[in-house]
């Protein structure tokens, strides 16, 4: 199947290297203590994230610094064929194993010893990346409940199809059967915190396809930061200050 | 879960007994209701409805199945709900499913009606394709999203607005079929079906405090509640169903008083939601 | 700005989905004309500051008029995405052309993607089909373009489309018909070039048969789609490709994999229109006529009968016939046991261009210059082909090629439309045009881009090379090689040395092609396409351009040349002790010849260096050789013949039979040896994506030829497996010293070619390669001419750790289409030769009638097949004259395969010499053919 044409366009329109379109809402859960919705053109998932609080179950408590949890759901309609799944079949374990993983880098757990932060991420429409797309909005859930962070952890994924790297895979380049990189970074501090890749890609392709995820990633970063700033401004102006 | 000072409870209690709830709404008030449809777009219709703080989306799906055997000429509707722990850590594992399976058959009991198909507030029998043979499979799934109590009766709401944002692709049947085979179907993408939802009811749940029941009970009312009854009311007025929750008994005679309650503020919610959902409708057409 | 798309669809368990797609749409998307002064991005720009005129084409227009768009009088046109899409999904030939035109330099042809550009994107409006949406989204990109690019140029919107041309000329864009515009250009002669309308169908019709009245229905109609489908999926109707005979155009296969068998087709009614290569719809027969149709008979329809052909290489070029296994010629009504079948509907057309020549016919009388014509094609699988001409008078002599554009129910013929000429009839250079055209093979010489990549001349080898660490120096080795006279482009060497152990080193020496050819440069690109050289008689096409073939890779004598070399250690019994692969350098000592490498092995008086390896080699061979027939390997025989060509007019001056020496043997036996020891390495290393060579074990049907000739003479054959075949073929020796050869010759007809595949589609079972009873095998030796040699190169560089893989290798699909593009490549370059050979022995006995001996293999109702071994050809000899069918003089024999006259005073009986008369006959002008009768 043809994924980029003559004309160097993909199936959507996008050039090789572009990314889908970005939105970001902070605030979207009211009783959480933050949450936020990511977009990433179809791909929509919403996060919430509760604490520091109390640790629920005192066996799991970790003296000297904060315990980190994590629970990936898909909504039943957020494929195109509806699936009725149950809860915690291996692809969501692993996806909220991984988020954890990711999320709990770059918390300064350190500074919540005996407590317990939940991060819940829950996806309402899938059309490929959804990885990526969770660990976005619980970075920004997690930023807009305060929680204490080493930096921005951002995550995108590129694939190689029909010879050429492409940023940001949708759900029918997902599905092509291509390899598929999902990178997550630390953007200020330059370091790579998750690095999945599925299907074989020679060395050097990989070297060029994982940097276009890096660079996803920054891009993503910047406008994370903005989206950020912005809310923080709103904040600002309706206190008054 | 809310966990609540007697101090708070007090002032709960106390705001309902004199008609001044702590949001500063009366007893029969609702919380501001806003509605937005076509929020899902690979579903065949969608809703979501915020109420206060609660929020819920509603998705309707269309598969094309086979009628039950008692009932050859009727479609079937499934609806499900899920709790996303992202509205309640609460809901985390396993911990939504009672709550869903609650609110699955209360919905289901409340909107579509009898076993039999009877009462339902869409006519099954339009989900027919071709009789003993196909027929649209419809599954409704409601998804909580941020949950400040009255999550039922936003549900219910959220599944009218769906409905009447469903399409549904005509289907041609190809002739010749004969006997016990299934036949060819052929669907056609620029003619579609819609539901008359005029139909469904909406659910009033009214949330016994005290001495005084209120509506659009937020989930610290709730948690002071000795029982709730949801009503489901057409826009005729017919009761469409019934249910009770809370394990307090209550006199028969407050029960009529309390569907003869539901039903007056029935009519003002289906006159809001209609708005609503056609405001909606045409907010999407603009998009 | 961002736009979603969303559309229902059918999956194939029966369910409905619904999609929802993104559409991302641009400002960045230029218009592509060289003179706008808004665009900034000129790279892509073509349309030039000159044309006044600027056309878009609807759909129709690109699907219908590829053949006019080919002709560089139509310039700077533009195509919209939502075209290019609609001519993919209809028809990917005119697709691949489509995209060709846009992709040359020489053309003024540029894609606008009017499906992302934010101002030419049309949503669906309710109750609109997608093809009205396609149409209008047609149209406003026409208006978009006048808009943009101002008065100053005519944007024209070319529709054929009523509809479509009426609400653009309402909505202010200027349209016309694609006749109106080429009748506007002034050439008369473009307008051969345009597909007839269905209208003009009926007027063509009432010019043939003046009485309108008579118009009758000729075939049955076909059925909707729909019904099709629903046909298919209950069993009634079966799906297959439908194959014509290439000896019988009135007889097809259908293969079906629904019932598991062929269905035989029958007639041009049942056929029902379509044509070779289509996939069709077919609904079988009762079983009471399940008839054998003039399966027995020589074809005598209209004017179609057997010609005169080489004999076929293997069953891939046989001819077909369907003799009934059971069926006994008393019955008086044969019922066969093949299911036969009639077309109801076609699937998918494949239609394309043919070469041909017109039937003659006298020039039609004040008609204005337009003639009606009937189109002959050189491939007798397709039928005569109706086309519309001014210029009939300068055709009737020529072959042209003609595109087929409808074949509605009313008509006999299918009506096409003038495409190009090749040139005179009979011509040698036409001729072998011909030859090419029909085998899809590119002639052209290779392009700057492609000569860019070769190395500077002259070439020799550099001190890089030698110090090159994976490159081994072997030039103190006594290399040579061995190959027909006059070889240029020499791939293979050999060396043999004694080792102290009194075991033997021998290694093979092969071109290091890849050393020149990269992965995705042009060049490569080139030969993937090309695939193979091809042989003609009188000239070579190469793969890769001359410098490298016949200098920079061509092993020559006395040069310095880089190899990619197999050197085994062998015992004195020719057992492999160790093998060893490596890049190398070697300088060649001696070219011989085949007769010349044997006369010194024959000549005892001769003890030179070069002679005592080739000694040595011969006797290995002849141990391997010895094994590799125990082994079961099949010794077939080929019926090739030589051409001796005159250098200066290149005609044929002699013609025989290849004779093949030991020396052949010798070189044979250990290229297959470096054959099968690389793709042992190979696959042990890359056991997904090795590029292997199999040859199918022949089923029972496909020899039942043979057994029942072989039964016939007394023979009995066991074909239980490829040993036992093996042993009998050699106990079949008559008191005909010919006999066993011909034998031979009949066993190698039955079996398929072997093929190329990729390992990771099949399981190492069907890896086998028949012929030669090895497990595995795949083709090493000769990569300057054969692509499928250099892929295997870069395997077994990457194999030994010299060189990286080349990304293709893991994507599979796309091997496995170099593959299938590798066999289609050289099943072709196959039948051009064979046609130049066809040509050329026309071309010697135009003015050589000549008496030989022929033998017959194969038996007609009224006649039978000779094979006149001498000048490998075979032919029909009619025992009754034509039209005369049999007349019951003549009666067959199945069980014994001998015809009788009915008076019991003559017969023949299969295999039996008979004496013939070859001469080339001219029947109707221009349409030589070479006759055999007998004597």
């Amino acid at each position: 199947m043809e994924f980029v044409n003559p004309e160097g366009l993909r199936l959507d329109g996008r050039r090789p290297m572009e990314m889908r379109q970005l939105r970001a809402q902070i605030g979207a859960v009211a009783k959480a203590d933050g949450s936020a919705v990511f977009e990433m053109g179809n791909t929509k998932v919403i996060a919430a994230v509760y604490g520091p609080r109390e640790v629920q179950n005192r066996s799991q408590q970790i003296n000297d610094q904060a315990l980190v949890r994590c629970e990936y759901s898909m909504a039943n309609f957020s494929t195109g064929d509806r699936r009725r799944k149950p809860k915690g079949d291996r692809r969501s374990t692993e996806i909220s194993l991984v988020i954890r993983q990711t999320m709990e880098e770059c918390i300064l757990t350190n500074l919540m010893p005996r407590s317990q932060i939940d991060i819940y991420v829950q996806v309402l429409q899938a059309d490929g990346g959804t990885r990526s797309a969770c660990i976005n909005a619980a970075t920004l859930a997690l930023a807009d409940a305060g929680i204490p962070m080493r930096d921005l952890v951002t995550s995108c994924s590129a694939g190689f199809l029909n010879s050429t790297p492409l940023l940001d895979l949708n759900y029918v380049e997902d599905s092509a059967g291509g390899p598929d990189v999902t990178v997550g970074i630390l953007p200020k501090v330059d370091k790579v915190t998750l690095l999945q890749m599925d299907a074989k890609l020679p060395i050097d392709t990989f070297e060029n396809v994982m940097q276009l995820a890096v660079e996803g990633c920054k891009a993503i970063a910047n406008y994370i930061r903005e989206v950020l700033l912005e809310n923080t401004k709103q904040l600002e102006y309706r206190r008054g200050l | 879960m809310v966990g609540l000072s007697l101090g708070e409870k007090h002032f709960i209690q106390g705001g309902i007994d004199q008609n001044l709830r702590s949001d500063g709404r009366k007893r029969d008030a609702y919380r501001p209701i806003s509605i937005e449809t076509g929020v899902i777009p690979q579903a065949n219709g969608s809703a979501r409805i915020r109420i206060g703080a609660t929020e819920v989306i509603a998705s309707v799906k269309a598969e094309l199945g086979r009628p039950n055997a008692l009932q050859p000429d009727k479609g079937k509707v499934a609806i499900f709900v899920d709790c996303s722990p992202v509205a309640e850590p609460m809901f985390e594992g396993r911990g939504g499913e009672e709550l869903s399976t609650e609110l699955s058959v209360a919905l289901q009991r409340c909107l579509m009606g009898g076993k039999s198909g009877a009462g339902a507030g869409i006519d099954l029998s339009s989900l027919i394709v071709a009789e003993g043979k196909i027929c649209w499979d419809l599954y409704i799934d409601g998804l909580v999203i941020s949950s400040d109590g009255n999550l039922l009766d936003a549900l219910g709401a959220a599944i009218k607005a769906a409905l009447s944002n469903t399409g549904i692709p005509r289907v041609q049947v190809a002739a010749g079929a004969s006997g016990d085979e299934q036949p060819e179907v052929d669907i056609s993408d620029e003619e579609f079906l819609q539901f008359d939802t005029s139909g469904v009811p909406v659910i009033v749940t009214l949330t016994k405090v005290g001495r005084h029941y209120i509506v659009d009970a937020t989930s610290e009312e709730e948690s002071q509640m000795s029982s709730a009854v949801s009503v489901s009311i057409s826009r005729k007025g017919h009761i469409c169903g019934l249910s009770k929750r809370g394990s307090a008994g209550l006199d028969p005679s407050v029960i009529s008083d309390m569907i003869s309650v539901a039903r007056h503020i029935s009519e003002q919610l289906i006159n809001k939601l209609d708005s609503e959902i056609s405001a909606a409708e045409a907010d999407e057409d603009e998009m | 700005m961002l736009h979603s798309k969303t559309f229902n669809k059918k999956t194939r368990g029966g369910r409905i989905q619904k999609l929802v797609r993104e559409v991302y749409l641009r400002d960045d998307i230029y218009c592509g004309a060289l003179f706008c002064k808004s665009c900034e991005d000129k790279s892509k720009a073509r349309l030039t500051a000159t044309a006044s005129t600027i056309l878009i084409l609807d759909t129709n227009v690109v699907l219908n008029q590829i053949d006019l768009l080919e002709n560089p009088a139509v310039e700077d046109v533009v195509l919209l995405s939502v075209v290019l899409q609609e001519v993919k999904n209809k028809n990917s030939a005119v697709y691949g052309r489509i995209r060709n035109l846009i992709d040359s330099p020489a053309r003024r042809f540029v894609v606008f993607s009017n499906e992302f550009h934010r101002d030419t994107y049309v949503q669906t409006m309710a109750g609109e089909s997608p093809n009205d949406r396609n149409d209008r989204a047609i149209r406003v990109a026409a208006r978009w373009y006048q808009s943009h690019l101002g008065e100053a140029v005519k944007v024209l919107l070319i529709t054929n489309d009523r509809e479509n041309k009426r609400k653009a000329t309402e909505e202010g864009v200027s349209a016309e018909t694609i006749e109106s515009y080429v009748k506007s250009l002034g050439q008369p002669a473009l307008l051969d070039l345009l597909v007839q309308p269905a209208s003009e169908d009926v007027i063509m019709e009432e010019v043939e048969d003046m009485r309108p009245s008579k118009r009758k229905v000729v075939y049955p109609e076909h059925k909707p789609m729909s019904e099709i489908t629903s046909g298919l999926t209950k069993g009634i109707y079966h799906q297959g490709k439908l194959r014509v005979n290439r000896y019988n155009p009135f007889e097809a296969y259908v293969g079906s994999e629904s019932i598991g068998d062929e269905i035989v087709i029958y007639g041009r009614g049942n056929m029902n229109r379509a044509f070779d290569g289509d996939v069709v719809a077919v609904e079988l027969l009762p079983q009471d006529q399940w008839h054998e149709e003039k399966s027995l008979s020589i074809v005598d329809e209209e004017d179609e009968e057997e010609d005169v052909h080489l004999v076929p290489g293997s069953s891939d070029d046989a001819p077909r016939t369907s003799i009934p296994v059971s069926s006994s010629t008393f019955d008086t009504n044969p019922v066969s046991s093949r299911p036969s079948g009639r077309v109801v509907g076609i699937i998918k057309r494949n239609w394309h261009s043919y070469c041909g020549s017109l039937e003659p016919m006298p020039m039609p009388a004040g008609s204005g210059g337009l003639a009606y014509a009937l189109f002959v094609s050189k491939d007798r699988r397709i039928p005569k082909i109706r086309i519309q001409t001014r210029q009939l008078d300068n055709l009737l002599d020529k072959r042209i090629i003609v595109a087929v554009d409808s074949w509605d129910r009313q008509s006999r013929h299918p009506s096409g439309h003038y495409v190009r000429s090749i040139g005179q009839i009979g011509d040698r250079d036409t001729e072998t045009e011909l030859v090419l055209i029909e085998n899809d093979i590119d002639a052209r010489p290779f392009s700057a881009q492609v000569l860019a990549c070769l190395p500077p001349l002259p070439w020799s080898v550099s001190s890089k090379d030698l110090n090159e660490s994976n490159r081994v120096d072997l030039r103190h080795l006594c290399v040579f090689s061995v190959d027909p006279p006059g070889c240029k482009d020499i791939d293979d060497a050999l060396h043999c040395t004694m080792l102290p152990t009194g075991n033997f080193e021998v290694g093979v020496h092969i071109a290091d092609v890849t050393n020149f050819v990269h992965p995705g440069t042009p060049l490569d690109d080139e030969a993937t396409q090309r695939g193979t050289s091809v042989y003609l008689v009188e000239r070579r096409i190469d793969m890769l351009p001359k410098p490298l073939t016949e200098d920079i890779c061509s092993l020559r004598a006395d040069v310095e040349r880089l190899a990619f070399s197999v050197i085994w250690e062998m015992t004195p019994e020719a057992e492999i002790i160790s093998t060893k692969y490596t890049k190398s350098v070697i300088k060649s000592r001696a070219a011989l010849s085949y007769v010349e490498a044997q006369a010194r092995m024959d000549d005892s008086r001769l003890v030179d260096p070069v002679t005592k390896d080739l000694r040595n080699m011969n006797a290995l061979a002849k141990i391997m050789r010895q094994r590799r027939i125990q082994r079961g390997a099949l010794t077939l025989a080929s019926a090739e013949v030589k051409f001796q060509i005159d250098t200066e007019t290149h005609d044929p001056l002699d013609i025989g039979m290849y004779q093949i020496r030991e020396a052949n043997q010798m070189v044979e036996e250990f290229m297959l040896a470096a054959n099968v020891s690389v793709a042992e390495k190979i696959l042990k290393e890359f056991p997904e994506c090795s590029l292997l060579r199999r040859h199918p074990t022949p089923t029972k049907e496909m020899l039942g030829p043979l057994l029942r000739t072989a039964a016939a003479v007394g023979l009995n054959l066991d074909v239980t497996s490829s040993k036992a075949l093996a042993d009998s073929l050699d106990c079949a020796v008559g008191d005909d010293p010919y006999f066993n050869k011909l034998i031979r010759i009949m066993a190698t007809r039955c079996m398929t070619q072997a093929v190329y595949f990729c390992s990771g589609e099949l399981s190492p079972p069907e890896f086998l390669h028949y012929g030669l009873a090895a497990p595995l095998y795949t083709h090493f030796t000769s990569p300057i001419r054969r692509y499928a040699d250099v892929i295997v190169h870069r395997l077994l560089a990457a194999s030994i750790g010299i060189y990286k893989l080349p990304t293709i290798f893991r994507d599979r699909p796309q091997l496995t289409s170099i593959a299938d593009n590798l066999n289609y490549r050289h099943r072709n370059a196959q039948m051009a030769s064979r046609g130049s050979v066809e040509l050329h022995t026309l071309i010697y006995f135009r003015n050589r009638p000549t008496d030989t001996e022929a033998r017959i293999v194969k038996m007609r109702s009224n006649g039978f097949i000779v094979f006149v071994p001498k000048f490998g050809i075979e032919g029909p000899v009619y025992l009754t004259m034509r039209g005369d069918k049999g007349g019951g003089e003549w009666f067959v024999d199945e069980q014994q395969q001998k015809i009788r006259k009915m008076d019991g005073s003559v017969s023949y009986s299969i295999l039996q010499a008979v004496k013939i008369h070859l001469e080339v006959l001219e029947p109707k002008p221009n349409r030589p053919k070479l006759q055999l009768t007998l004597l």
